[in-house]
């Protein structure tokens, strides 16, 4: 089939967004945007603030439904739009401004939406001690300090705590796709490290993961693929070797105006 | 030492509230010389409970999720009114389920604004309170309903009314069975966790798959259900009813939800300290009378607690909260 950017591609692709646009009132936050993933690669989506990343993503994670334009999910076109459905679909996303609870515990936040269950007289009742088990093995598994108590309000942990959760919580879900929204934020650098190891992994693994950050040079290093988005399109779509990780920068600091060589914006 | 205290803070939000009300009832014991401790205050006095409990822990469930239901007083009038006017005509099991009916009816309306139409609770509620007020005036035309002999000897009306069990008040029965349920159904089953995390934060239970409009919808349902099934068990204690039953309940109600520890930024409620509260509420009402007191006073003293207990719970969050 026809990719984006003109080539053929014989592979279908897992998420094909096509000529998607978004507007709230007079903003138009998302205009014409087409793109397609594939299984099995890692895409850097990058960007400067305000440019649509993550309005593209809280469409494909079904949490905003675009103006206009068709979202297909593994060749399917999805005509609503919430986040079960992406969930239910094999996707994961972490986002960067929510998916937390700061009212509920660590093991609570951890299964909210897919509770286990244990019946009594056919009522479903919260499977506590699943819960507990199984949070407390991940979060310690991801190196949360051991004086974490997974009962305890989850408002308790740091910030990089909170986000090495959501990070734990996605990738223990995965399933098809995983999507991270600025990862590394709140995190040190052996963190970061850490969660760029875990990244590729997961691609390894067979999944589609897309991966949202300013970082030029450090999405460079890791991903297939680099899309680059500006004032809501698409600037570049190219594979990781075709450019520099400092030619891609000078893209995103030109504001989107891509030099001679590379693809025609669409 | 500071951790120990914040921790039991955090899990039992109702602890101030059950050590008030064995303060206050040591004081008003030896202020009343025993006169309030005797069993027949403390019957009458469970009695009130028991029907503002019912109708503050459907407000609980509400304010659980961060909105707010401010038109549980009229549905609880609709409620007696229902359930009276019914009683002669059909009996009273389907004049009960008649006035649940009602109940029902007026929180799906109320969840259908706020929920569906994302309108703000504070107000969809203050115009379902006028507006069945209204309605409550209207249809009783200055009369009052009350319950015929013949619906005074059926065994429904009794058992939402004046009958018992050795010396407990049907009202109370009915209260603790309500309570047990809910308390089940909100911190032990996944709809429970829902509806906190709604009340927690509705972007991120949304982002996590929750179906928001769903459980927001859900909890108008069930507070309309309760305030109506409070009107029932009050209206069948007294036997008659009048167009102003149950106005200025919605304030006790959420005075009791708060004063339980229930947060009205949602996400973080009790249902056993919105029990106290509402014990502690009627306490002083009851108090006051026993002194003599003109019960103009009680609303005075209730605005003034309310005050108080929202400055000491946000205190104590703080406290409890930092590490």
């Amino acid at each position: 089939m026809a990719t984006t950017d003109g080539t053929t591609d014989s592979r279908q692709p897992l998420i094909s967004i096509r000529n998607v646009c978004l507007s709230y009132g007079n903003f138009q936050a998302l205009t014409d945007v087409s793109v397609d993933f594939y299984q099995g690669e890692m895409v850097g989506l990058v960007g400067d603030n305000g440019a649509g990343k993550t309005t593209l993503i809280r469409i494909i994670s079904g949490i905003i439904p675009p103006t206009s334009g068709e979202v297909y999910f593994d060749g399917e076109r999805i005509t609503k739009f919430y986040p079960k459905k992406a969930i239910d679909l094999g996707l994961e996303c972490i986002q960067q401004t929510i998916g937390i609870c700061d009212n509920l515990s660590v093991g609570r936040n951890y299964f909210l939406g897919r509770e286990p269950t244990k019946r009594f007289f056919g009522v479903p009742f919260l499977d506590k001690k699943k819960i507990r088990d199984a949070s407390a093995k991940v979060v310690h598994d991801f190196g949360l300090r051991d004086t974490v108590d997974v009962d305890d309000e989850i408002a308790l942990l740091s910030g990089g705590e909170k986000q090495t959760f959501k990070i734990a919580r996605a990738v223990t879900f995965r399933n098809r796709v995983i999507i991270m929204d600025e990862p590394t934020n709140h995190l040190s650098v052996r963190e970061r490290a850490h969660v760029n190891e875990l990244a590729v992994q997961l691609k390894q693994q067979g999944l589609l993961v897309i991966y949202i950050t300013h970082d030029i040079f450090q999405i460079h290093r890791i991903a297939d693929r680099i899309v680059i988005m500006e004032n809501g399109r698409k600037v570049t779509d190219v594979p990781r070797d075709a450019m520099s990780a400092e030619a891609l920068e000078g893209i995103i600091r030109d504001g989107g105006r891509a030099p001679a060589k590379g693809p025609k914006p669409s | 030492m500071r951790q120990f205290i914040g921790s039991i803070v955090r899990r039992h939000p109702e602890g101030v509230t059950i050590s008030m009300v064995v303060l206050i009832s040591l004081a008003f014991a030896v202020i009343t010389q025993g006169s309030w401790l005797s069993v027949g205050n403390m019957q009458s006095l469970s009695q009130l409970t028991a029907v503002l409990a019912v109708m503050a822990f459907g407000e609980a469930i509400v304010i659980a999720t961060g909105e707010i239901d401010i038109s549980v007083g009229s549905v609880s009038g609709i409620g007696a009114l229902a359930f009276l006017g019914l009683a002669p005509v059909v009996g009273s099991g389907l004049a009960l389920l008649g006035a649940l009916a009602c109940g029902i009816l007026i929180g799906a309306i109320n969840g259908v604004f706020v929920a569906l139409l994302g309108l703000p609770s504070l107000l969809v509620t203050l115009g379902t309170l006028f507006l069945f007020q209204g309605i409550g005036y209207a249809v009783t035309s200055g009369f009052s309903f009350a319950a015929t002999d013949s619906v005074r000897q059926q065994w429904i009306y009794n058992a939402v009314g004046n009958s018992g069990v050795a010396g407990v008040n049907a009202g109370v029965i009915w209260a603790l069975v309500v309570l047990v349920v809910l308390q089940l159904v909100v911190f032990e089953t996944p709809v429970g966790n829902r509806i906190l995390a709604v009340g927690g934060d509705a972007a991120s239970s949304f982002s996590r798959g929750v179906n928001v409009t769903k459980i927001k919808f859900g909890v108008f349902v069930v507070s309309g259900l309760l305030a109506a099934f409070a009107g029932v068990l009050d209206a069948a204690f007294i036997g008659y009813a009048d167009g102003s039953f149950g106005a200025t309940m919605e304030l006790s109600a959420i005075a009791a939800a708060v004063l339980g520890g229930c947060h009205l930024t949602g996400g973080r409620i009790s249902l056993i300290g919105t029990l106290f509260g509402a014990f502690v509420l009627r306490g002083i009402q009851s108090f006051l009378i026993l002194l003599g007191v003109q019960p103009q006073w009680y609303i005075l003293v209730v605005g003034l607690i309310v005050v108080l207990a929202s400055l000491a719970d946000r205190t104590l969050t703080r406290f409890a909260t930092k590490q």
